[in-house]
């Protein structure tokens, strides 16, 4: 701008206010963008606030289930303690983000993707991935259909589009799926009471590790789908559908009437994802119920699948996504 | 930085090529673009133009050659050539439907560096400056084309950069629109001070905003120069229609080495020095009756048409 002339003056013949000169740094342009695309993806739909709240409602539901019966079951089962039942619900809660075929349970045997109380959570993964496809799959595919991405390579790298898409997700993950059992696990913390902080950090470690895969791995499969298709309608149905059918259909793939399950398991996303909470926890024995045929996965016995191969498949899920993405954004966007 | 620009070019190029696959973009294309304001990139549909400024702002990597946009190196120091580069792209841009003007453009002033506090009291004047103030808290989904056209002149004006680089902003535009947009692009060189590359098929699009321009054709420069100079070739003829012996007529004027032709009913003489007189002096010598007599001058659109014509057959 004309720097001739003073600030009042230029305001009135332009009625324009002068440009300070300041420009922020990229972190700042990343973290500005990834906000405002996450936070407009949440004001534009009803259906994820409302998802959302039956989220918050269900945690809610559980944190006053188990409060409530708290000193009956501690007079029940006298080898149980506080911290065994935060331990218990808090971990199973966050299994339940993903566990939505397939039930799984440790050595311990508490009950897999149920509550040793037998309260079910389960279903939880349902909403949870119509939330993401919701939030994800109009990502990139609306800047296509919306020829808004010319405006945005105008102004940014393609990296950093790319970044700030990711970092959109990732923010939506840590407000709708970790944050809320971050908190969980202070409500519980707090409530039960008499509990060591020390003693159960390894839990809100285990919690925070593992909503953060769930993020990413949703992240790269929903975004690598919303950058092929520029209708996010499309792009979604194509992610749920995939995720879906594929936790109906892998299961019985893999089913192999008894002793070691099938590799066809790896191609499970959701399975794989659920078993990774196991292995964060060190449980390598795991029972796992195949459309009713019980079968004993070992993943340590160098036989069939192993822990490496579990988390390995996940990384290359990520990995894959995020190549797609690049490759859509670099490549064909940018003809 | 690039310092082997000249201090008075905005914009440079050398060799600069751009080809998708075996298609060319842009071959070979080295200009210096001068700071005087205004500056036309003209050329039809295909001709290389939206190519060039993609590989200026660094949306396309070119295949060779190099640019610098203010002394900086389109390849190297492509943020700062970002920073000062406002576009209005060419498509048409729906933008984000269910997103007001003003968080948009905020927005997009964000991505430029702007503070929050900043990116919105600019977002706030570039919309009042386009003349959307009044609806800049209204959903985008409910602008009209031209509207729309205006938003990304806001978004282009932002971050306050030196230069704007408009590509068909009037496209789908109603004359009433048009006029408005080519009035804002105007007043942006003259009030503001940005320098203007304005990118169009339409000759007087290019000729009403600004008085220097590049004339592309097949990813090459034709042309470059100021308008005045680039259409002083221009040809004008005199239109007449006889009665009478024509080609009694037509030989007295060809006899006395005037160019002259038969043209959709009409005989047009190109126009020299007293052209006028010959013209009456060969109607008496031949004997025939003029009926009608008038000038035609070719129009800008003529001309150019005729420039592609013959540097396209010289390039063939």
């Amino acid at each position: 701008m004309n720097e001739r002339i003073t600030n009042d003056a230029y305001v009135r013949k332009f009625s324009f206010r002068p440009f300070t000169g300041i420009r922020k740094g990229r972190l700042y342009r990343l973290w500005s963008i990834s906000w405002q695309w996450w936070a407009h993806e949440w004001d534009r739909s009803r259906a994820v606030k409302i998802l959302f709240g039956f989220q918050i409602f269900t945690l809610v539901i559980t944190n006053l289930f188990l409060l409530v019966m708290k000193d009956f079951m501690l007079l029940g089962d006298p080898t149980l303690t506080t911290t065994k039942m935060l331990e218990n619900t808090l971990i199973e809660l966050v299994r339940g983000l993903v566990s939505f075929q397939t039930s799984i349970s440790g050595e311990g045997g508490n009950g897999g993707d149920e509550m040793d109380f037998g309260f079910t959570i389960g279903g939880m993964s349902f909403f949870i991935l119509i939330l993401c496809v919701l939030i994800g799959s109009g990502l990139i595919s609306d800047d296509m259909s919306n020829k808004t991405n010319e405006i945005y390579y105008s102004k940014l790298e393609k990296h950093e589009y790319i970044l700030g898409k990711f970092g959109a997700f990732f923010l939506f993950g840590n407000i709708i799926i970790t944050l809320p059992y971050v908190l969980e696990f202070f409500l519980l913390f707090i409530g039960l009471g008499g509990i060591d902080f020390i003693q159960v950090l390894p839990i809100l470690v285990h919690v925070i590790v593992f909503t953060e895969l769930i993020s990413l791995t949703y992240a790269s499969i929903i975004l690598a789908f919303s950058s092929m298709s520029s209708r996010r309608l499309y792009a979604g149905l194509a992610v749920f559908m995939l995720i879906f059918l594929l936790s109906m259909i892998i299961p019985f793939l893999a089913n192999t009437g008894g002793g070691e399950v099938g590799f066809q398991l790896l191609f499970d996303v959701l399975t794989m994802l659920l078993l990774s909470s196991y292995i964060l926890n060190g449980e390598t024995l795991i029972e796992i119920d195949l459309l009713g045929r019980e079968h004993l996965l070992d993943l340590a016995d160098g036989v069939g699948i192993e822990s490496w191969a579990v988390l390995g498949i996940i990384g290359l899920y990520i990995i894959l996504g995020l190549l797609l993405v690049i490759f859509q954004v670099y490549r064909r966007h940018s003809n | 930085m690039g310092q082997q620009m000249e201090i008075n070019d905005i914009i440079t190029t050398r060799n600069l090529s751009k080809y998708y696959g075996q298609i060319k973009g842009i071959d070979d294309v080295s200009i210096k673009i001068p700071a005087i304001g205004g500056i036309g990139f003209l050329g039809p549909n295909g001709a290389g133009k939206t190519t060039l400024i993609r590989t200026l702002l660094g949306i396309i990597r070119p295949t060779r050659g190099e640019a610098y946009v203010l002394n900086y190196n389109v390849k190297t120091e492509i943020n700062h050539v970002r920073d000062r580069i406002g576009y209005i792209p060419e498509y048409n841009t729906t933008f984000i439907p269910d997103m007001t003007a003003m968080k948009f453009v905020a927005f997009c002033g964000r991505m430029n560096g702007l503070s929050t506090i900043e990116s919105k009291q600019r977002a706030s004047d570039s919309l009042y400056y386009v003349g959307l103030g009044e609806e800049r808290y209204r959903k985008l989904g409910t602008f009209s084309l031209g509207m729309k056209q205006k938003v990304k002149l806001a978004v282009a004006l932002v971050h306050d950069p030196e230069i704007i680089i408009a590509d068909e902003p009037t496209n789908g535009l109603d004359p009433n629109g048009r006029n408005q947009m080519l009035e804002l692009i105007r007043n942006l060189q003259t009030d503001q001070h940005k320098h203007v590359i304005l990118s169009s098929h339409l000759l007087r699009d290019v000729e009403q905003t600004t008085n220097y321009a590049f004339v592309f054709s097949n990813g090459h420069i034709l042309a470059q120069g100021r308008i005045k100079d680039l259409t002083s070739a221009k040809v004008s003829t005199i239109s007449l229609r006889i009665k009478g012996d024509e080609s009694k007529f037509l030989d007295e004027m060809r006899n006395k080495g005037f160019e002259i032709w038969q043209e959709r009913g009409y005989i047009e003489v190109k126009k020299t020095n007293d052209t006028e007189k010959a013209i009456f002096k060969a109607a008496v010598n031949s004997k025939v009756e003029i009926r009608y007599l008038g000038s035609r001058s070719s129009s800008l659109e003529d001309v150019f048409v005729s420039l592609f014509k013959n540097k396209e057959e010289a390039i063939q």
